[in-house]
């Protein structure tokens, strides 16, 4: 009796083995979850060798960041591996729920696919909001300052969530305790359990294919696909390797609490929550929470309201939603970043003549 | 994996595999490796200062800190200012100086040595606490972790 046939996985064994993923013209676009789940285990490699330098106070913190990158031997890659691979991984997440969005993956019988899908859109955005703080320079600073103001705005809870985020009346160092166990313990803890059971809920439910889309064949999952995959991941690890070791992510000044300064020129948010950033330019907090809202109870419901899709036929109307979503997404930030390059050429002005 | 292939070429090609994935994986075994042996992220200080006065007959010993290794300042029964390792070479504890012996003591596991640090036979200790050079400006005094023999 093997090991296998002891433990009673036989069955799953043999499903592995026997796993084919159909091949169409749009299959490329399967290789964007398998990148995330890379990634994401990148995250946890790099992250739990910061963990042992890092030091989660705000006296010691932005000095033990200080310390890795210049002594721990490459300690500078693996940091900026972390924060690069942490930008990679939002980006590959976009490009992966979007594909998914356009080939109409989510609909039956894969609806909870699609709903942990969005669960770890959140706690990735969670996870990067959470981990900004943690060198804790005035960027970082300033941004969670502005990050933990908004849910204020959220009506009757808005208080409270903004309190729970900080742990005080500011951002502080009691607002670093509580992201840091939040980014090392409370969202790693959610995130393998949801990532292990939307993979689980792929490979038993197989790889859908758009609507009436042709196979053109099948590829065995093992070991034709799996090689294939790997390939993608050692050119998206070479690439991030590349640029980790060539442009090291950037560490500020520390900002030090007990002397409050104003925040640098053109303070934004990254890439990532830029087009939610402009959209508060054009309207008041309480519009947006209200709008995106809703922009997100409908993208967690598609499954349930593309019922053309359901049935298997074409459903254009789902299709032009996502390119507006797209599009809106792209026009906003475009803008963010003008204003941005804007408010930073003022103030450089306003230094040279004062 | 090579199952269509005859015997040979399978066991070159699977050879092929495993010498790839093991050279991958070398070299960032050998960087995290690195990462993980640095011990430089405490530094602590070089040297402790502190002044002769601090040693009274009541209290004849200090317990400093050296680049975070405890070091026993001690002024013993003839007067002369001398500074041993503090940790105990049984299982690592923290000794103090006793008059009554005369000598260190360490509190874990009855452990003794003498006052040249010496390890007293019989108890746990099987190798002697190291001396450490003190420098003397009239009452200040200055210790670092050089030992005492070396630097003779």
């Amino acid at each position: 009796m093997t090991l296998i046939d002891h433990l009673h996985l036989r069955e799953p064994y043999d499903a592995i083995l026997a796993k084919v993923v159909p091949r169409h013209r749009s299959s490329i676009w399967y290789y964007m979850g398998g990148l995330a789940l890379f990634l994401f285990c990148l995250q946890i490699v790099t992250g739990v060798l910061l963990l042992f330098y890092y030091q989660p106070t705000p006296e010691a913190a932005h000095q033990s960041v200080e310390m890795l990158i210049a002594k721990a031997p490459f300690g500078g890659v693996i940091r900026s591996l972390h924060s690069w691979s942490a930008n990679a991984l939002i980006a590959v997440v976009f490009l992966h729920m979007f594909s998914t969005f356009f080939m109409k993956s989510y609909r039956s019988p894969r609806q909870i696919v699609w709903l942990t899908g969005i669960v770890l859109l959140l706690l990735m955005l969670g996870f990067c909001f959470t981990g900004y703080l943690l060198p804790w320079d005035s960027t970082a600073y300033f941004a969670t300052r502005i990050g933990t103001e908004i849910p204020k705005a959220i009506p009757f809870f808005g208080d409270a969530i903004s309190g729970l985020l900080r742990g005080s009346k500011n951002v502080t160092g009691a607002t670093l305790t509580r992201l840091f166990g939040l980014h090392v313990a409370v969202l790693p803890l959610i995130a393998v359990l949801v990532v292990a059971a939307h993979v689980t809920m792929t490979a038993l439910l197989g790889s859908a294919m758009p609507p009436g889309t042709v196979a053109k064949g099948k590829t065995r999952f093992i070991p034709q696909y799996v090689l294939g995959e790997s390939i993608v991941w050692l050119i998206g690890f070479a690439l991030l390797l590349i640029v980790a070791v060539l442009h090291p992510w950037e560490l500020g000044p520390a900002y030090d609490l007990t002397k409050p300064t104003e925040p640098p020129a053109g303070v934004h948010p990254e890439w990532y929550f830029m087009f939610l950033y402009q959209s508060l330019k054009y309207i008041p907090e309480w519009a947006a929470v209200v709008f995106y809202t809703l922009v997100f109870i409908f993208w967690t419901l598609v499954p349930w309201l593309d019922r053309r899709a359901g049935t298997n036929r074409k459903s254009p109307l789902f299709t032009w939603c996502g390119i507006a979503a797209i599009l809106g997404m792209i026009a906003l930030t475009t803008l963010a970043y003008i204003s941005v390059a804007d408010e930073q050429a003022k103030a450089e002005k306003t230094v040279e003549s004062p | 994996m090579f199952e269509h292939l005859p015997t040979k070429r399978r066991n070159i090609l699977r050879w092929l595999l495993a010498g790839g994935i093991t050279a991958f994986i070398a070299p960032f075994a050998y960087a995290i490796g690195k990462f993980l042996a640095f011990q430089g992220a405490f530094a602590g200080s070089k040297t402790a200062k502190l002044s002769a006065a601090e040693l009274t007959p009541d209290s004849p010993s200090k317990l400093v800190e050296i680049e975070g290794e405890p070091v026993i300042v001690v002024r013993e029964g003839d007067n002369s200012i001398r500074a041993f390792t503090a940790t105990c070479t049984h299982l690592g504890c923290i000794v103090s100086f006793k008059p009554q012996i005369p000598g260190f003591y360490c509190k874990c596991h009855s452990g003794k040595y003498d006052v040249n640090g010496v390890n007293v036979p019989g108890t746990r200790p099987k190798s002697p606490l190291t001396e450490l050079v003190v420098n003397q400006q009239a009452d200040d005094l200055e210790v670092s972790l050089t030992p005492k023999n070396s630097a003779a």
